[in-house]
């Protein structure tokens, strides 16, 4: 499988994953192409006890960084699929800009519930800094979050047709994209 | 120092990254060889055994209190340094400080999600809390980790002890004597003591509660009551959906409901001031209030709030 990405969408991800994107431009350049192909850097530098030299505390292992880069090299994965779409895409429409299938958020609401999803995301999918990250609202491309549902990596539990159906998946997409929009931050006292 | 100690100083050297190159190693054991090591660390024990009679192999072995030490050790720190070293501790200053600002308005953000819903999140419950407690002399007397660590990202933390820190060895039931414990030290110091409270964590030792109420512990206990041994929650589903088999299961054994616990009559039954349970957020505040009164006054208070599970 090709999982190598386009700058644009590398960006994309960056912000995604709520990774600073001043972090990852301090990467040395093998270091950069390595992430880009959706690769753990983490995993290849561990083993040798070396430093990125541009950016030596991007590779402390520390737990935040270790999660944040993972969630990244994850997310680099998802999005990486599409992109591979987008390149070859001579037939039909990309998949980022396919419609999802109909879903009922009201189940999907329930499903969220009874599938767990809600141990690590949060109920309101809001996501956790020690668990899931944020499922909404404006999730990702249902193509790519079905097949990260089905094929998961790091932590994150497969969800296989033989437990969950298309039309669960479908639901549940229905119920994060049913999420209201949070308020602004600089309207609510206690965050001032 | 041995040779053994040496080698084990290089991989201690190894593995943090001071050693990049092998040609650097003969270096490094020069250096090694030609320095004294002193440590302070031997009176030091956690509650982690894994510290309990590991004594490295140094030169001299010091029987010191870091609180009765650091101040004086800082002092003499500061007399060292140079004109040129301040500029560059100035500027490295400068330099976290605005990454922090990033870092708190990013979570600030992130903390909008989910703000009105029930049951709380986590983020909104150490927004509130920090609302109450900022402008008090004020210590977290509480680990952060299954908070998704909120308050260290939401609150300003600039006294040594105004974070306990963790168990050390992912203990679990730790969390409420271990407050109660600190909320003590802090008693004679005039602190205002807070935790957040896994529900999970509280059902290894209630009695807490209790001896809180007998000796007059000033302690607020906020509780997070995500109604699981969430931890384990979490593992079970992940194990089980491996396997293929579902989750319809992995509630058993880890989860704290038919019946829900009442935390708050658990704690008045035992002496405590207590109110909840609180699920919806609007709620939080005022009783945030009423509740650091009973703290002020010299007593122990729970707050049964139902939160997110992280």
């Amino acid at each position: 499988m090709d999982l190598r990405m386009s700058d644009s969408l590398f960006r994309r991800f960056v912000r995604q994953a709520h990774v600073p994107s001043e972090s990852v431009e301090q990467l040395c350049s093998p270091c950069s192409a390595r992430l880009k192909a959706g690769m753990c850097l983490i995993q290849r530098c561990r083993p040798k006890g070396r430093r990125c030299k541009t950016a030596p505390n991007l590779h402390r292992h520390s737990g935040s960084l270790v999660a944040s880069l993972l969630t990244l090299t994850v997310v680099a994965t998802l999005l990486a699929l599409p992109a591979k779409s987008l390149r070859a895409g001579t037939t039909g429409p990309a998949p980022q800009d396919e419609k999802p299938p109909a879903g009922n958020s009201q189940n999907g609401k329930k499903l969220f519930t009874s599938y767990g999803c809600f141990e690590c995301h949060g109920n309101h999918a809001e996501g956790t800094s020690v668990g899931g990250p944020r499922l909404g609202p404006n999730p990702i491309p249902f193509p790519a979050f079905s097949k990260y549902i089905r094929q998961p990596t790091g932590q994150m539990p497969p969800f296989t047709i033989k437990v969950t159906s298309d039309a669960d998946l479908a639901d549940i997409y229905a119920f994060l994209q049913s999420l209201p929009q949070p308020p602004k931050a600089d309207t609510i006292p206690a965050l001032k | 120092m041995s040779e053994r100690c040496v080698q084990s100083m290089i991989k201690v050297f190894e593995s943090v990254g001071l050693i990049d190159e092998a040609k650097h190693v003969a270096e490094v054991v020069q250096f090694v060889r030609a320095y004294k090591f002193i440590t302070a660390g031997d009176l030091y024990a956690k509650g982690n055994y894994q510290d309990l009679q590991r004594y490295p192999e140094v030169d001299l072995a010091i029987a010191a209190d870091v609180e009765t030490t650091l101040p004086s050790l800082t002092e003499a720190v500061k007399r060292l340094i140079t004109d040129d070293r301040k500029r560059v501790y100035q500027d490295r200053g400068a330099k976290l400080g605005d990454a922090r600002q990033r870092s708190l308005e990013r979570a600030r953000t992130e903390a909008t999600y989910g703000w009105d819903s029930s049951p709380i999140t986590i983020a909104r419950l150490s927004a509130e809390l920090w609302m109450q407690i900022k402008n008090e002399d004020w210590s977290l007397v509480s680990d952060v980790q299954f908070a998704s660590r909120w308050p260290m990202r939401l609150w300003s933390f600039d006294k040594h002890y105004q974070f306990i820190g963790g168990a050390g060895g992912a203990g679990e039931g730790y969390a409420s004597p271990a407050s109660a414990g600190a909320a003590l030290a802090n008693k004679k110091h005039g602190r205002l003591s807070v935790s957040i409270n896994g529900d999970g964590d509280m059902m290894y030792a209630p009695g807490i509660l209790w001896t809180m109420a007998h000796h007059h512990i000033p302690l607020l206990k906020v509780m997070q009551n995500n109604r699981a041994y969430h931890q384990e929650y979490m593992h079970v589903q992940r194990m089980a959906n491996r396997h293929e088999r579902g989750i319809t299961r992995a509630d058993i054994g880890t989860t704290l409901k038919d019946p829900n616990i009442d935390f708050a009559k658990v704690a008045q039954g035992m002496g405590v001031y207590a109110e909840g349970p609180i699920s919806d957020p609007k709620d939080l505040g005022p009783a945030l209030k009423r509740a650091i009164e009973v703290v002020k006054r010299g007593e122990p208070a729970l707050l049964d709030t139902i939160t997110e599970p992280r």
